[in-house]
């Protein structure tokens, strides 16, 4: 990005670059989003590793960049940095914050660097189809006890739908939802079980990432 | 550092509960095999030996950032104690993921069309995506057919033009060689853009049509290019280069489609976990999103009743019910074929009034195009209300509704064909009066090959012009009525919404129009790559201003497959058509690089009887049987070994399917062991 301030020592940038599937250009963009986040927060040197965490309620308001707009706009189309425009509206997505409780180190919501960091490497294009079923899982399932039983699965639906749905007709989904990927008819989804059902979708890895 | 991390090392590999959040706290010592670990108990020896592994597999190991940069620190400890060779190997392994992985943003820098395609997929869905992509298919596929056909055809018959080699003179029926395109006099101005719609006057004598390419045979002395045999192939080549890209691409498609095992999972498991999509871009996307989810939801659950309600109708009402879908499947028909009969006559009027002037005579050329569009248009709507009465569950409504559009668009361009044949070979009859001279009805057709290319290329101005008429004169104005007006009406109506089955099967339709043509008019893949990057355009700026995105969505990656299947039904129709012309029909003598030879194919026997006596014996020997049927034997050979192969997959999947089942009853066996036990245990103490 062309600014020589040391935000990272190059072995800092190396381990990050073997640790995600980032390029160091992106690691450094991705710290400057994280630095705009909570600026009197967040240094700018991380040379000595500082151990900072960004609150819930300031990750959850990650105001959504405007996309480039096309060929019109094409000037701004063509810097590689553009790339990681993060295209993610934090205010409407219902799972946003599940996703950022899954990848905080403290449980609560509030993320490192590492695991500002992980999240999106996690959720990213390259991403390999299993690291995401992992975390597909841990994001579905609300009382961390490993598996997804039938009140995880009226939450996600609840959330899905906006509430939508009666009650009796939620019932009839998860019933018929835990039916179908139950293997081992323990009446809640083990990973495996979850994992053998997400083998089968393969709209999964193009729904599961962020467009960045 | 490495001390720490043996220090964590507990009895059954499960990091201890002071770790962080993020690597669960088990509640059950059950679940704890439940879940992918991390094994630290793997000595460090263990790391060393795959080499090429640890960068990999670090980035795809579920865990917190911070502990994966700690083993990372180790791993950069324990290089030096490596030999020399496997770290050298270890680094280039390292610089060469790193090459792929900049050539990979490389590829996505100057992908045609890469960032648009993105922003659409965010904002409308895989299945809009999935129309764009199919639409950037076509457009390199003609793109690459054009510098075929240029390189083999174009450009020589340009260059042996300009030198002006020596044609080959034979003779024939003076009538049969009578073909006089250039226009007469004075041509009016206005002329040259009429000229220009339909494909006549200056145009018809051009490198457009078929009929200014000459039967040249150069013959140097190191050097010899025969123009008529370089047609013949490369139309032919262009056919199966056409066909080896569709199935590659139906490849890739179809794997995904046989590794997910067809749809055995259920519905309702699939919308809740894998329907999100994370990449939704935008409030309105969002709520769009959600009400797109809860809308699937209703569906399956609408058939689910639709279902309950079949099995629980009387006889007497399922016999009106069956008796009536016969009756609308035959109403239906009788739409499709009337739209058919009336193509048939647009076709004949068209051609009896060829010669008109000024604009009377561009409709009257254009009639067969207004026909099929409208019957294009008119019969599904039709077919639509039809739909209604029959009362399918909603997924075959839709099936249904696609076969018949399917149906209708590439019979219809049939029937113009079988129209234009009627008229060309006078039916058939070689021995009837127009056509006993040359075999073809010269009187209304003397160069008849740039008459059908003319055809075509007005098929595919014209659907051009429709798309952009469409765009200007019916959806801008209905965007603007709908938000500026807050009628009931207009709000009912509402925006438009961008239907994908229909455009993609417009999309086919022109596609199989430029296969037809493609003989006739060797310019046609060039126009078509211009019209279909100016139809991506149009409709992305339509899609983005006009629309608003479907509630009923279209599942992407099954329909990418299915696409590509009606893709082919239109290079078959295509082929035959392009089977028929070089075969069976004589072509012009007044006219055109095959003027006199018996049919187009018999170049071929001509050209092969002019090769030297080696390699004539060389290709009777491949042809003969002594080759073929060894030939034959080993492709069923490796077809038997791919089908054995994909059997044993088959059965192995079934086996662990099974497997898993069968643990997991164990485990539960087990854990009523457990309780069991303890609870034994419990009162002694």
């Amino acid at each position: 990005m062309g600014n020589k301030q040391t935000t990272f020592t190059d072995e800092q940038l190396e381990a990050y670059q073997d640790c995600t599937f980032f390029t160091r250009k992106e690691i450094l963009r991705l710290h400057s989003r994280y630095r705009e986040l909570a600026p009197h927060l967040v240094p700018l040197d991380y040379t000595n590793n500082p151990d900072i965490r960004v609150p819930l309620t300031l990750i959850v308001t990650m105001p959504e960049l405007k996309v480039c707009q096309g060929p019109s706009e094409g000037r701004h189309c063509w810097r590689l940095d553009c790339r990681l425009t993060v295209c993610l509206c934090w205010q409407e997505n219902p799972f946003r914050d599940r996703i950022v409780e899954t990848f905080s180190e403290d449980g609560q919501g509030n993320l490192t660097f590492n695991d500002f960091v992980d999240m999106f490497s996690a959720l990213c294009e390259t991403s390999p189809r299993e690291l995401k079923t992992i975390y597909a899982f841990k994001i579905y399932d609300y009382n961390r006890d490993n598996f997804i039983c039938k009140e995880d699965l009226e939450k996600t639906l609840n959330k899905l739908t906006k509430g939508e749905l009666t009650p009796e007709e939620v019932a009839l989904v998860c019933d018929k939802a835990i039916e179908e990927a139950d293997l081992d008819a323990d009446n809640k989804l083990s990973f495996a079980d979850f994992e053998n059902m997400i083998s089968k979708a393969p709209d999964f890895l193009s729904n599961f990432h962020v467009r960045i | 550092m490495a001390s720490e991390l043996h220090s964590q090392h507990t009895g059954n590999s499960y990091p201890s509960d002071q770790q962080s959040l993020r690597l669960r706290q088990d509640s059950s010592p059950v679940s704890n095999q439940n879940y992918p670990q991390f094994n630290w108990s793997s000595s460090p020896a263990e790391d060393e030996v795959d080499n090429s592994g640890p960068p990999r597999d670090l980035r795809s190991i579920p865990l917190p950032m911070s502990l994966k940069r700690a083993v990372w620190q180790v791993q950069q400890m324990q290089v030096p104690v490596v030999s020399k060779v496997e770290s050298w190997k270890w680094k280039k392994t390292k610089s060469l993921h790193k090459l792929k992985d900049r050539t990979r943003g490389f590829l996505y820098f100057i992908t045609l069309w890469g960032k648009t395609l993105q922003k659409i997929g965010g904002n409308f869905g895989g299945g809009v995506q999935s129309y764009f992509l199919f639409l950037r298919f076509l457009v390199v596929l003609n793109f690459l057919s054009f510098l075929l056909l240029a390189g083999f055809v174009l450009i020589p018959s340009i260059v042996f033009r300009s030198v002006g080699t020596s044609l080959q003179n034979s003779t024939g029926p003076e009538e049969c060689m009578n073909y006089n395109p250039n226009p007469e006099g004075l041509v009016v101005f206005y002329h040259y853009f009429l000229d220009f719609l339909s494909g006549t006057g200056f145009m018809e004598y051009s490198y457009l049509f078929y009929g200014f390419y000459n039967n040249t045979i150069v013959e140097d002395r190191s050097f010899s290019y025969n123009i008529p045999l370089a047609y013949l192939f490369t139309a032919v080549f262009y056919f199966a280069f056409c066909l080896i890209c569709i199935i590659a691409r139906m490849g890739t498609a179809a794997r995904v489609a046989v590794a997910t095992g067809g749809s055995a999972v259920g519905n309702y498991s699939k919308i809740v976990f894998i329907g999100w999509d994370y990449g939704c871009l935008g409030d309105q996307a969002t709520k769009l999103k959600q009400k797109n989810l809860h809308y699937r939801l209703q569906v399956d659950l609408e058939e689910e009743r639709l279902r309950k309600q079949a099995a629980a109708l009387t006889l007497g009402a399922k016999i009106l019910l069956y008796s009536l879908r016969v009756f609308m499947f035959f109403v239906a028909l009788g739409l499709i074929f009337a739209a058919f009969y009336g193509i048939f006559e647009a076709t004949n009027f068209s051609q009896s009034r060829t010669g008109e002037e000024g604009i009377l005579g561009l409709i009257f050329e254009y009639l067969p195009s207004i026909v099929i569009t409208a019957g294009n248009f008119v019969v599904p709507m039709l077919c639509d209300q039809i739909a209604l009465v029959e009362r399918y569950s909603p997924s075959t409504t839709v099936i249904l509704a696609l076969l018949r559009a399917v149906f209708l668009r590439l019979v219809s361009l049939g029937v113009l064909l079988f129209t234009l044949w009627r008229q060309i070979t006078c039916e058939g009859d070689t021995n009837s009066q127009d056509c006993k001279q040359c075999q073809y009805n010269n009187k209304l057709y003397p160069c008849w090959e740039t008459r059908v290319g003319q055809e075509m290329y007005r098929l595919t101005l014209f659907d051009l012009l429709i798309t952009i008429a469409v765009l200007i004169l019916v959806e801008f104005p209905r965007r603007m009525v709908v938000d500026n007006s807050s009628n009931m009406l207009t709000q009912w109506v509402g925006r438009q919404e961008f239907v994908v089955p229909s455009n993609i099967l417009g999309l086919v339709y022109g596609q199989t129009v430029v296969w037809t043509g493609a003989l006739f008019c060797p310019l046609l893949p060039f126009i078509n790559t211009i019209k279909f990057v100016i139809l991506f355009y149009c409709k992305k700026i339509t899609l983005f201003y006009n629309c608003r995105p479907a509630l009923k969505t279209f599942r992407s990656t099954t329909s990418t497959f299915f696409f590509l299947v009606v893709l082919l039904f239109g290079w078959g129709l295509a082929l035959v058509v392009m089977i028929y012309s070089l075969a069976e029909i004589r072509p012009s003598m007044g006219c055109g690089p095959f003027r006199f030879f018996p049919s187009m194919w018999s170049i071929v026997p001509t050209s092969f009887y002019r090769l030297s006596q080696v390699t004539q014996e060389f290709l009777f020997f491949i042809g003969s049987q002594a080759f073929s049927i060894p030939l034959f034997t080993l492709s069923c050979v490796v077809m038997c070994y791919f089908i054995a192969l994909a059997s044993v997959y088959g059965n192995s999947v079934a086996l662990l399917r099974s497997q898993i089942k069968l643990e997991g009853r164990d485990k539960q066996f087990l854990v009523k062991q457990i309780e069991k036990l303890k609870q034994l245990e419990m009162p002694k103490q």
